[in-house]
């Protein structure tokens, strides 16, 4: 979902990365959409040479994808026969998810693959060989042993889906089908091998194969991490790991990444799943029944053996209700928290006299907090004429998700590109720390020291934390 | 707790004009008569020279000796806090002048509800699994609000309970600690989520900021200068 305030995070984001000019040219892209080099170099009056460059670190780094339209189409600004670039907004955002994605891969293979995948995140793309070479120059080996080992490290990493080959560089996109698709999604698809090709590049090794990190599969456990973490901090840790388990265990006999229910697993295949992790050891199957409870999860029969899966579609749509919720609640207070519920709930249109009788909250302050919230973007109003004398208008309030949901989300963007800005300037602030080692420092100087780690520390995790909401609120 | 009684059924007007309001003047007469007309939903100062066509110092005057001789009464509207509903004393106040059972004197009775709310979860924690009929029962017993709570104001509680996300409307299975009750009885009982409050948006400054949509990277609300986040990194 790319809001104002999610495009300003992405420019940030590149800025960081790649330096004032690529954002220049990331920024021109998600603002205005697909654009020939003729019409990028109009806009951000950059030199030829200087905005290939520019346009050849963000390809590299997949986040932008050229393509060729077809036909030039009456309904977008499409045109025909030349190449045209397309910020990827969905791939700009991953970049601050690279720590989360290594952590997965030390988690689900071990430290070598995350060495490898770091070296593909580092770098963007990079032929098969350049992968083995680099790694085999970090580790001072030059043996055919060590070589087949990375190599092997590299079937590991693929098979996961954690790599992928590099999509089609030019591909040509074919007159739009009627499918309700943006263009970003129809030249990301354009572009995107085969699903045998992406994940078959272990059968030619040898040959020069440009791959990259499978940014949607690492989102997609991420965005599985941020779901169970939600679980255990909302319900409680047994009932998270039981759902940890159960999509684990799912995850690779699903074809698309995010399904609205779970495959459906037995009793015994879960418990079993469940006492195969640390923390599920101690757990009996009545722990498990009423953790599978707490998710809503019924049996369904089929056979002679009840099979359970989770509502994994409804276990986000109650994350992100909570959400909002827990944004009202310490925004407004408990009565427009108890208010916003009631709306919410079955999403309809309430009169203030209704609302404010249901919810025991005083008339008048029902009425206040209503057009608050009303104000701030949180709920939708609708007046009526009365032929009651006294009250010549009724107001009648409703939750509307669709722009509620984008205006969260857009604040969840506004959120992280302050968090981070704000890191930018405590750094800055304290640039004179760096220079000197922390145990030659004064008393003094060890205060400010300590006081920007504890800082960084604070505004590292909540951008870590904040990371997890988008992912609740968009697919993963 | 010294409420009145909030489930007795409204009174119904007399008959006839009291023995009293025979004294009065014929404006006082009329002004009376035109208040007892509208019964429980009573009537507004303005309203009352508006419809009379009088003066406002006679209309002041009139009902100044009908509080007097007891035939009228002043009663605070919910809606307009600043004005009051004149009515005959025989009429109890609807419930569009008074707020409803949960409203005393026009303000809403918020120890009140404080206290049932307390009662009503102490008592679904001592018990796992309620109903509104068990629960109301259950206050009464308690000895507690005596005869001050309906079992209708019962259920408004547990459903601003639920609204509260302390509590959870279920039907009963039948089984377990539902086994006193007949299966698909609505019942309720506590939430066990630990921290259903918290959020990740919300534990952020800019997720709680009321000045949010004014700040920019360089303008006079930035994240640099944000009193809120110094106040949040400096503590």
């Amino acid at each position: 979902m790319l809001t104002q305030q999610g495009l300003e995070y992405a420019v940030h984001i590149i800025k960081s990365h790649f330096g004032d000019l690529v954002s220049k040219v990331c920024k021109c892209l998600l603002q205005r959409g697909p654009l020939t080099l003729q019409a990028l170099a109009q806009r951000t009056q950059l030199p030829r040479d200087q905005l290939k460059k520019c346009l050849l670190v963000l390809i590299q780094h997949n986040c932008v994808q050229a393509f060729i339209a077809a036909e030039a189409e009456e309904t977008s600004d499409l045109q025909r026969n030349f190449v045209q670039y397309i910020a990827i907004f969905d791939n700009i955002l991953h970049r601050s998810r690279f720590s989360k994605f290594l952590q997965i891969a030390e988690e689900q293979l071990d430290g070598q693959c995350e060495e490898l995948l770091k070296g593909l995140l580092q770098h963007g793309r990079l032929t098969l060989e350049s992968v083995i070479a680099r790694a085999v120059s970090q580790k001072n080996e030059g043996n055919s042993e060590s070589q087949d080992a990375h190599r092997a490290n590299f079937v590991r990493l693929v098979h996961a889906h954690f790599v992928e080959r590099c999509p089609t560089a030019q591909p040509v996109l074919e007159p739009f089908a009627g499918e309700l698709l943006t263009i970003e999604k129809r030249a990301i698809t354009a572009a995107a091998p085969s699903h045998s090709e992406r994940f078959s590049v272990i059968v030619d090794i040898g040959s020069d194969i440009d791959v990259k990190n499978n940014q949607r599969c690492s989102s997609a456990t991420t965005g599985e991490k941020a779901c169970v973490a939600n679980v255990r901090s909302k319900l409680d840790v047994k009932t998270g790991t039981v759902l940890e388990a159960i999509l684990e265990a799912t995850r690779s006999s699903e074809e698309k990444v995010k399904e609205e229910m779970s495959v459906p697993l037995s009793m015994d295949t879960i418990l079993q799943e469940v006492r195969g992790r640390p923390e599920g050891l101690e757990m009996t199957l009545e722990h498990v029944r009423a953790a599978l409870n707490q998710l809503g999860c019924v049996p369904s029969l089929a056979g002679t053996e009840g099979l359970y899966s989770i509502d994994l579609k409804n276990i986000i749509a109650n994350a992100q209700n909570e959400e909002v919720e827990a944004v009202v609640l310490n925004r407004y207070g408990r009565e427009a928290y108890r208010i916003f519920r009631l709306l919410a709930k079955d999403s309809r249109l309430l009169e203030t006299n209704q609302i404010s009788d249901t919810t025991l909250v005083d008339k008048k302050e029902a009425s206040e907090l209503l057009f608050r919230l009303w104000k701030d973007g949180f709920l939708d109003m609708e007046r009526m004429s009365s032929t009651l004398p006294k009250q010549a208008t009724i107001f009648l309030w409703k939750v509307k998700k669709d722009s509620l949901w984008e205006h969260v989300v857009d604040t969840m963007y506004h959120a992280a590109l302050n968090v981070s800005q704000r890191m930018d300037y405590e750094r800055e602030q304290e640039q004179e720390l760096r220079q000197i080692q922390p145990d030659l420092m004064t008393e003094a100087l060890k205060k400010r020291y300590n006081r920007l780690r504890r800082v960084m520390l604070i505004l590292e995790s909540s951008l870590l934390k904040l990371d997890d909401a988008f992912m609740l609120f968009n697919d993963f | 707790m010294g409420r009145p009684p909030s489930n007795l059924p409204p009174k119904r007007g007399r008959p006839s004009s009291s023995a009293a309001s025979q004294k009065l003047s014929d404006v006082e007469q009329d002004v009376y008569n035109l208040i007892r007309s509208k019964e429980g939903m009573g009537i507004f100062v303005g309203d009352l020279k508006r419809e009379l066509k009088l003066q406002d110092a006679i209309v002041k005057k009139s009902l100044k000796v009908l509080e007097s001789q007891k035939l009228i009464k002043g009663v605070n509207d919910v809606h307009h806090k600043l004005n009051k509903h004149y009515m005959a004393v025989e009429f109890e106040a609807s419930k569009e002048i008074t707020g409803g059972s949960w409203y005393v004197e026009g303000k809403l009775d918020a120890e009140f509800i404080k206290s049932l709310k307390e009662l009503c979860l102490k008592l679904i924690d001592k018990l796992e699994v309620v109903t509104v009929e068990g629960l109301f029962d259950y206050v009464r017993r308690s000895g507690c609000f005596n005869d001050e709570v309906s079992s209708h104001q019962i259920l408004e509680i547990l459903q601003a309970l639920v609204l509260d996300n302390e509590i959870e409307e279920v039907k009963s299975t039948g089984k377990g600690v539902f086994s006193s009750l007949p299966l698909g009885k609505v019942c309720y009982h506590r939430l066990t989520r630990r921290n259903p409050t918290t959020g990740i948006l919300s534990s952020i400054p800019c997720g709680v900021c009321p000045r949010i949509s004014e700040c920019t990277p360089d303008g006079i609300i930035s994240p640099i200068n944000c009193v809120y986040f110094k106040k949040w990194l400096d503590f």
